[in-house]
Order: C-alpha cells, then structure tokens, then sequence
C-alpha cells in the first residue's frame, strides 16, 4: 500500500520522473480490452434490446441446430432460439447474482474484519473463529446448502454466493485495518485526539478500501463462477430463464451442437478474465 | 527447535482445529434447521414419498423435531460426538454407512487431481522460469486463464474431444481408469492454477535475492539454479496452499462427478440436496469441514518441522500471528 509506506525514494530527476508516471499511468492495452468486455456484458444486462433485436424465448422450429452464422451469431438451440438472444438476456441475472454476491461479502466480510481488527479483544476472538468456521467448509458446498435451505432460485443462489466470499473479505479486511492501525499516522490522530470513529472513517477505511476493492473485482469474477456452477446444477431459476451456466447445462446434451455449449462459456470465460485482469491491474498499480 | 515452544504451538493448534470443527456442525445445523423452508415436514408429508403415520412419528421422534430448536442441536450435537451421523431420511440406511460406500470413489478421484494440479503447477512454474522469453511469457497467463474457465466446461470439453472424438475413454465406464484421469484433469485444472500463482510468485521472489544473483554470476546455468537453489525454498509455502485447496477439491468434485457420472460424495450431495436429506448434507458438510482441518492441522504441524526458519521461541501467540499473517498473504494472492 503505497498510502501507508511513504518509501523515500530521494531526487529524481523530473524528466525522468514524469516518463515513468506516464508509463505507469496509462493501463495496458489487455486492461483496456477487459474493461470494454465487462462495459459490453453490464449494457447486456441493462439494455438486452439494445444488442439484440431477436426475441430470447420464441423459437423457429423450422431453423433449429443451426451453427454460428451471420443471422445467428451464437447459433440456435432444440427449438431455433437464437443463442446469442438467449445469451444476452441472460447476462442481467447471471451479472446481477454476482453483484448481490459481492456486496453480501463486502458488507458482512467487511463489518466483520473491520470490528475484529480494530476492537481486538473478544470480539476478534470470536469472529476469527466464524471465519475460520467459513474457511473450513468448501465455499461451493456451503453455497449448495444454504441455496438448499432457501430454495432452488437464482437469487438465492446469489445469497448462498456471498455467504461463500464473507469469511475471505472478513480476513483481508482485517489484515488491513490491523496493518494501518499500527501505522504512525493512525497513533498521531489518537495522539492529536481523535476519537475512534474519527480514526476509523478517515484513516483506517480509506487505506483498507484499496485491498477489498481489488479482492471485490476479484470475487467478482470468482462469484460469475460459482453462480453459473449453480445454475449448472440446476440450482437457480428453471429453464425458460438462461443463465449462463444453465445455457451450458442445456447445451450439453446436443453433442452435436457443440456451439451451444462453447458461446456461453467462451462469454463466461471472458467475464471472468476480464474480472481477473482488472484485479490483478488495480494489485499491480498500487 | 525448542521442544517446549513447538508443544505448545502444537497443543494450540489442536484445541484449536476441535473447536472449529464442533462450530463447523452447529453452524451447519443451524443453516440448516433456521433458515426458512422446512424440507422435513415437507419430505415426511409429500404423499410420493410413502412414509407411513407410524414412520413419521418415529423419524420426529428420532430427530427431536417436536423439541425446540436448541434442544435439537444438543441432541444432535451429542449424537456426532458419539460418531453417530444420523439415519437418512430417504434411504432409512445409517448415514455413515451411505457416506462410507461413495466416500473411496471420491478419495481417489481428488487424490488424482492433486496429483495432476501439482505435476501441472510445476510443469508451468518450470517452464515460466527455464523456457526462452516468447514461450515463457504467455505461460504466464495460464493460472490466470485455469482460474477463469468453469470447471464444468473442462470438463464437458475433455469428454466432448477425447470421448466422442477421440474415443480414448468410454462415458459409460465412468470409474474406469481412463476415465478417473480425465474426471481428476478437470477437478485438477483449477487448483493447478492456483498451486502456480503462488508458485511463480516465490519463484520470482527467490530469483531476485542476492544468493541467486551471485550463483547466476559465478555462471551457473539457468536449469542448475532452478533446480539446486530456487525450487526447494519457493516450492515450502506451496504446501499450505496445497492444504487451502482441499476444500476446493471436495466443492469440485460436487460439478465433476456430475459430468462424467460417477457416484461419490458429489453425487451423494446432489441426491440428498433435490430430495431434501437434510442429515445426509449435514454429515458431508461436517466431514468436509474436518478434512480440511485435519490437513491443515497437520501441514500447520508439520510446516515448522520442514522449514527450520520458522521460529516458534517466544510465546506461541507469535508463531500463531506469523502463520495467520501468511495465510492472509495467500488468501488474498488466490482468494480461493
């Protein structure tokens, strides 16, 4: 975190300086290709009409199983939908699950590490063992039974997602609350008499935020997975819905029509990617 | 190593694992039980399912469900340190006894796919590493890429080519050999990735230290210094992410098993989450949860032993504070 270590790094010349800030400055052309990939999947999710004038759920029998072509760029499917139709519309609730996922495991990971790390005492105790107790049970199998518990639907796998991710946000959080409140910046505003609140807002979320973004773009990625494993498995919304998982579920049973199984991978793929390249950019720029 | 300081870590970390592992099943219980829907009386009083008056009676009974909600988890907490996992409410067959017919199936299925994702994150690692520049560099983006594909694609896309293209293994004969190696490279693929992150990253570290600058300097070839110097010291904390990823194979096994239609803890799960067997899910989460522990326990254990670096002098917390920071560190590199 370069907000906490001020590293001395002595006179440079400005010249010098200013051709290396520019370089660092301006993200590399994967970065910006990852960036277009997921602004093109959230204007799906917004604005499916917008991106496809075909209707995801009337199919023509008549022009069923045909392959990628020109008037059906994904193909179509048993009963002549047109895939990419199906594909497009299906990114708002496969986009939208990962997104309620990540905020379930920012909000409660990020309360939990924020109130352990920087209370101490019991209170860590406790919610140290609550994550260890969600670190120790596979994130996809817990998904499994809490979507059980709730019911066979997307939103619930989406929930059952975010109580997967809290117990990694929990900890980077508190690794970094506990790093920045050993800082000398922190003891200098308790010192000047700040209140704890005063601390907590100004200094300690702001030098954390930077981590669990980062981890945030990350789990992203990682929650359009676990989802789309859901949804695979039959555990999200039933069939006339297309999630991108489901689509692949649905696909795979027309061996013969491997295009229905390939375009929403390779979309998934390519969100999740994306997701990872921005994570990984937003690590390295730090 | 102090004796003393490595008995305490030990004891530490003991009562630790039990106690996590005892919180594992109340947690679970109560995801299950609390949350709404109740799939028990749902089950019991779904006419197909055919449980007569008499039956219902014994299985509530059995279960406490009659009791409040706390009686039940006492109950049931008591039965589990008793090594009773329950009866299954489809088959009436003793857990233990359904979890103990599938559960080799499984071992050897995510036994293969750490061997595969550990030859694999080597293999990269090595490559990264000892191959000319335009090789090495896209190598690079391979864990990235591994930790991006679904892993039900890898493996509809093995069986898609070397099934019904190549015909190297039969669908049908899913415990087969053949197909065990496909079913563990598809399990194995992500957790390769994650293996090689870290992998490279020690590789890199070590690669930038003076020792290496010097042995690179007295001329040393490039393979020699990989194998005599970087690996033994990049390749330590590969092992507790090794350790991290157990619950990664268990959740995998859940979508592989289905693909390539074995019968194993995944299908178990499977079968008793549509049928709502709520001690049958129980029992596995609670089994998954002790493995992961239990492996983590003894890598924790052993790790002091392997790297003579480790210091445990001074009080156990410390060595504790250390090893919960470079969990951190690893946690956040892979995020699982």
């Amino acid at each position: 975190m370069s907000t906490i270590e001020t590293t001395s790094t002595g006179w440079r010349p400005s010249a010098l300086r200013q051709g290396r800030d520019r370089v660092r400055n301006r993200p590399p052309l994967s970065v910006i290709l990852a960036f277009a990939m997921l602004l093109l999947v959230i204007g799906w999710s917004v604005a499916p009409g917008l991106f496809t004038s075909q209707d995801p759920a009337r199919g023509v029998p008549a022009e069923a199983f045909q392959g990628p072509s020109a008037a059906h760029w994904f193909g179509t499917d048993h009963l002549g939908r047109d895939e990419f139709a199906r594909v497009v519309h299906g990114s708002a609730s496969s986009v939208t699950s990962a997104l309620v996922a990540v905020a379930i495991g920012v909000v409660v990971g990020g309360l939990m590490g924020l109130l352990g790390g920087f209370l101490g005492g019991w209170v860590d105790a406790t919610l140290a063992r609550l994550v260890d107790v969600l670190l120790a049970i596979p994130s996809f199998l817990l998904a499994v039974v809490v979507v059980s518990a709730l019911g066979f639907e997307t939103i619930n796998a989406a929930i059952a997602t975010g109580v997967s991710a809290v117990a990694v946000f929990a900890r980077v959080m508190r690794s970094e609350v506990l790093k920045t409140r050993r800082a000398v910046f922190v003891e200098a505003s308790l010192l000047l008499g700040g209140s704890r609140w005063h601390v907590l807002v100004r200094h300690v979320l702001p030098n954390a935020s930077r981590s669990v973004l980062n981890l945030a773009v990350l789990q992203f990625g990682l929650s359009i997975l676990v989802i789309a494993g859901l949804a695979f498995l039959g555990y999200g919304d039933p069939p006339p819905a297309s999630d991108w998982g489901l689509l692949v579920s649905a696909g795979k049973d027309y061996p013969l029509a491997p295009w229905l199984v390939y375009t929403p991978a390779l979309v998934t793929i390519a969100t999740v990617l994306s997701a990872n390249r921005i994570s990984r950019w937003l690590r390295k720029t730090d | 190593m102090p004796r003393r300081a490595y008995l305490g870590y030990a004891l530490q970390r003991i009562a630790q694992a039990i106690a996590v592992i005892l919180l594992a099943y109340v947690f679970t219980f109560l995801v299950i039980t609390v949350l709404p829907g109740d799939p028990v009386s749902n089950t019991l009083n779904n006419p197909e399912n055919n449980f007569t008056d008499d039956e219902v009676a014994r299985i509530i009974a059995y279960y406490g469900l009659d009791k409040p909600v706390l009686v039940q988890l006492w109950e049931s907490l008591g039965r589990f340190l008793s090594f009773d996992l329950g009866i299954s409410l489809r088959s009436n067959l003793p857990v233990s006894r359904l979890i103990g017919d599938v559960l080799g199936s499984t071992l050897v299925l995510a036994a293969s796919a750490l061997a595969v994702a550990v030859v694999l994150a080597f293999a990269i690692a090595y490559g990264t590493r000892n191959l000319p520049a335009p090789l090495a560099r896209p190598l690079r983006a391979f864990p990235s890429l591994f930790l991006s594909v679904p892993n039900f694609v890898i493996g509809l896309l093995l069986i898609n080519i070397f099934a019904f293209q190549l015909g190297v293994f039969q669908v049908i004969d899913s415990e087969g050999p053949a197909a065990t190696l496909f079913a563990a490279i598809a399990l194995g693929i992500p957790v390769s990735a994650q293996l090689a992150e870290v992998l490279i990253a020690n590789l890199d570290r070590e690669a930038r230290q003076e020792y290496a600058t010097f042995a690179t300097s007295r001329g040393l070839s490039r393979s020699r210094l990989f194998w005599r110097h970087l690996l033994k010291p990049s390749s330590l904390p590969v092992i507790t992410v090794l350790a991290l990823t157990i619950g990664e194979l268990l959740g995998g096994a859940l979508i592989t098993e289905t693909i390539f239609g074995r019968t194993g803890i995944g299908s178990l799960v499977q079968r008793s989450v549509t049928t709502q067997d709520l001690p049958v899910l129980q029992a596995v989460v609670v089994l998954a949860a002790v493995s992961f522990v239990v492996v983590n326990l003894v890598v924790d254990l052993l790790y002091p032993l392997l790297d003579p670096r480790v210091d445990l002098r001074g009080a156990p917390k410390r060595a504790r504070a250390v090893e919960e920071s470079s969990k951190d560190r690893v946690l956040a590199e892979v995020a699982r």
